[in-house]
């Protein structure tokens, strides 16, 4: 191994780290508009071919304990966090169990991937847009902070969004209204959605469980509106996997799409040699952590099309870890160091510089804050890598008064959006309500605990055995609590040159806590879901162990979070230098050359799950770098 | 292992009766030589043969009190028994107790873990609760807003 740096002498228009969803949309966008890109990815790019991603599938059915990162590599030069190292952070030793370093008072219970795709490879697919109060959370409810745009701003790029990851879903059940939410204020029901604006894709159909649940549409429930209670409805979610592509109405075969005019949605399968794989989803019920035949969408598609479309003008290098973005004089840019790996799981590398006109980093929430720390970035405002945020995830589970076809289809196609938003804003946070297609699968393990359990316990076999699994097994139902958290200075991610990787790179050192007003949000939630189960007659089951890692306590009460994979907010994007580490379209304030692309974004993450927003951002982004390049093209 | 392998037959017919599905079921999930297999691997011989004996006695008025008396409440064949059913239903070996072990013998390949991709999709549980196993097998679009399938027979 060598300290010295090799220079590229290639000079490309962008450099782009990480190949996710972020990075992907950013190289496909400057790939068409003729830019040259390089992409620097720290993993390998193992499921690009059909035949590795098939080792991934394997991998996945080997597996004991079918985690998101389950079927993925985790080199232990470059680890992911799993959700196998989150336990209790006792005293005042952090844990370090696993990757991150954690700081407490609670674990900060979520992963990522580092790999070629990035953490789509295991995501759910729920492609939801935020409520346009979620952008205004302290003009409204004196909370948190707003956004430097409103919901209107960011419209065009949510459809964008929809049409690049391929959502399926009808905008007449996906307005406020028809989700069933009284907004704070009424005018947010207006234009919702674009004029004759239509999603790429009809609905994904809504599960037999779903069914169940609609049993209890039109219940009253208050949680404490000021506006009266709202009235229950199970409502179908915007997927990001496969179902059939809509016709054009318009006699021109076009559909309007982010202000422009679109052919029909043509719908992307596998990657690799079996494109005619996936193009519709068949019902594999394993979307986290994989999707068999890739009808969900994942990241490796953009970047595919990047690839596809930049062609000599973009070059895509993988096992090259970034460590330090160096900058000049004048405060830009000028150089990135990376170490290219030739091994995989060796900490072997060479150092290589690579210079470029813009720098853009998409590593995720996380990476992007621990690769500007060490390279002593972005430090004017003393926001970057504070205001970490997750949808602290809860759930009720119990057993239905009959058979609702657990185990089939994706893991959750609809959910109760009733929550969202409203005026109890002021005091707790929103939430919804997702209903799980798979039992008690991420509740209590089934059905493999239900097999140990009826043998080693219940004394069973043999035909009684097959018939109390099924009795079991099939009444299995699950909710999900995805509440909000509000921005605090003190869950932040920081480094410290006592914890490295084999690479010598920094771990990332997390301080979290749950506020009361996250608390207060999932307490309601939990007395939301005991009134649903008492409305359909579903027999309680959850229960909360106090030595459980995401144990806490609320009112007198105790109850158990877990972490979605929602890693938002750490380079919240502002108004002011004073207060944000970028402007309102990701572009750094103290390095003109300089973008955080990503869910780190974000000033506050609200109830939806945050990938479609992100990837608006992005696009957003986007559309900036390539006037920035211009502009300094014509100088 | 072949067909006309007696012990194997009477692996078979102890399965069957553990599990609560055919021998023809079972010999379709393909599963069958490999779970021998193990089961030849963790047992010593004399175990073994004290385990199978019991296949004799399955065909008398009372299958049930044979399964209780023979296989479930033996301090020997009981943890057996236990892990066979386990590992046809999750095509995953539940490691004996350490008791067990201690009295008749420590095996390396007793061990936690998935047999094979194989084992994994050929789990009686799925086609028992009425569902695929989670990646493989897939029902096909809009398959999951259908009415499950009724349980069979003794359900």
């Amino acid at each position: 191994m060598s300290t010295d740096v090799f220079e590229e002498d290639r000079f490309y228009d962008v450099v782009i780290v990480g190949a996710g969803i972020a990075g992907g949309i950013v190289a496909k966008e400057l790939a068409a508009a003729g830019q040259t890109v390089l992409i620097l990815e720290a993993g390998a790019d193992h499921g690009e071919t059909w035949q590795t991603y098939r080792s991934y599938l394997d991998q996945y059915y080997m597996s004991m304990a079918k985690t998101p990162n389950s079927p993925y590599p985790n080199l232990p030069t470059l680890p992911s966090p799993s959700v196998l190292d989150i336990t209790a952070v006792r005293g005042t030793q952090p844990d370090t169990n696993g990757y991150f370093v954690q700081k407490g008072p609670l674990p900060f219970g979520s992963n990522y991937l580092r790999a070629y795709g990035g953490t789509m490879l295991h995501w759910l697919g729920t492609s939801l847009r935020m409520m346009p109060a979620d952008f205004e959370m302290q003009t409204r409810f004196g909370k948190g902070v707003d956004w430097p745009i409103s919901y209107q701003d960011l419209r065009p790029y949510y459809e964008r969004a929809e049409w690049e990851i391929g959502v399926s879903a009808d905008v007449k059940e996906q307005t406020p209204q028809a989700l069933g939410i009284n907004p704070t204020q009424p005018e947010d029901n207006e234009g919702y959605f674009a004029k004759d604006y239509e999603y790429p894709m009809h609905p994904i159909p809504s599960s037999y469980v779903d069914g169940f649940f609609a049993k209890a549409d039109d219940m009253p429930i208050n949680i404490g509106h000021d506006d009266g209670p709202v009235h229950l409805k199970v409502s179908n979610t915007p997927q990001g996997r496969n179902s059939t592509p809509r016709r054009p109405k318009e006699k021109d075969g076009t559909f309007p799409v982010g202000n422009e005019a679109r052919a029909p949605f043509v719908p992307r399968g596998a990657t690799g040699a079996f494109a005619f794989m996936g193009q519709r989803c068949e019902g594999n019920s394993s979307c986290i952590p994989i999707c068999p035949i890739q009808a969900k969408y994942n990241a490796m598609k953009t970047l595919g099309d990047a690839i596809h479309l930049g062609k000599d003008r973009l070059r895509k290098l993988t096992q090259a870890v970034v460590s330090k973005v160096e900058v000049g004089e004048d405060g830009k840019v000028c150089g990135i160091i990376y170490k290219k790996y030739p091994f995989p799981g060796v900490a072997q590398f060479d150092l290589r510089r690579v210079r470029a006109r813009q720098y853009v980093l998409a590593g995720g929430a996380v990476e992007n804050v621990t690769l500007a720390l060490a390279s002593n970035l972005c430090r004017s405002s003393g926001e970057l890598g504070r205001n970490l945020m997750d949808h602290p995830y809860m759930m009720c589970w119990g057993a239905a008064p009959e058979p609702v076809g657990a185990f089939r289809g994706p893991g959750s196609t609809s959910s109760y959006a009733n929550f969202r938003d409203g005026n109890f804003r002021g005091r707790k946070g929103a939430f919804r309500l997702e209903i799980g297609n798979w039992g008690w699968n991420f509740a209590a393990g089934s059905p493999n605990a239900d097999v140990a359990r009826l043998v080693e316990q219940d004394n069973l076999y043999g035909t009684a055995l097959r018939g109390k699994l099924y009795h079991d097994v099939q009444r299995q139902v699950r909710l999900g609590v995805l509440v909000e958290q509000l921005p605090r200075a003190s869950n932040r991610v920081t480094i410290d040159p006592a914890y490295r990787t084999p690479m010598g790179d920094f771990r990332p050192v997390i301080a979290y806590d749950l506020d009361d007003y996250s608390r207060a949000g999932l307490a309601a939630a939990r007395d939301v879901c005991k009134q649903i189960f008492q409305r359909l007659g579903v027999k309680d089951h959850t229960a909360y162990d106090p030595n459980s890692a995401g144990y806490f306590t609320y009112n007198g009460k105790g109850y158990t979070f877990w972490g979605a994979g929602h890693l938002v907010g750490t380079h919240r994007m502002g108004t002011s230098r004073d207060t944000s580490v970028t402007n309102s379209v990701s572009q750094t304030w103290d390095h003109e050359n300089l973008w955080m692309v990503g869910c780190g974004s974000m000033p506050t993450i609200a109830t939806s799950n945050p990938t479609l927003t992100l990837a608006a951002l992005a696009f957003r982004a986007a559309d900036a770098l390539k006037a920035a390049l211009n502009q300094e093209a014509v100088a | 292992m072949t067909q006309s392998d007696p012990a194997f037959d009477a692996f078979l017919t102890i399965s069957s009766v553990l599990t609560g599905y055919s021998p023809a079921e079972l010999q379709g999930t393909g599963c069958a030589p490999e779970y021998w297999h193990q089961f030849q691997q963790v047992l010593s011989e004399e175990v073994r043969e004290s385990f199978l004996a019991g296949a004799a006695k399955l065909g008398c008025n009372d299958p049930d009190a044979v399964v209780r008396d023979h296989f479930l409440s033996d301090k020997c064949h009981g943890p057996i028994a236990r892990a066979l059913i386990q590992l046809w239903y999750l095509g995953q070996w539940a490691p004996l107790p350490q008791d067990w072990t201690d009295a008749y013998g420590a095996s390396r390949f007793d061990t936690a873990r998935i047999l094979s991709s194989r084992a994994y999709k050929e789990g009686l549980v799925w086609d028992a609760i009425g569902a695929h196993p989670m990646g493989a097998k897939q029902q096909g679009f809009g398959a999951w807003a259908m009415k499950p399938p009724a349980g069979r027979a003794g359900s």
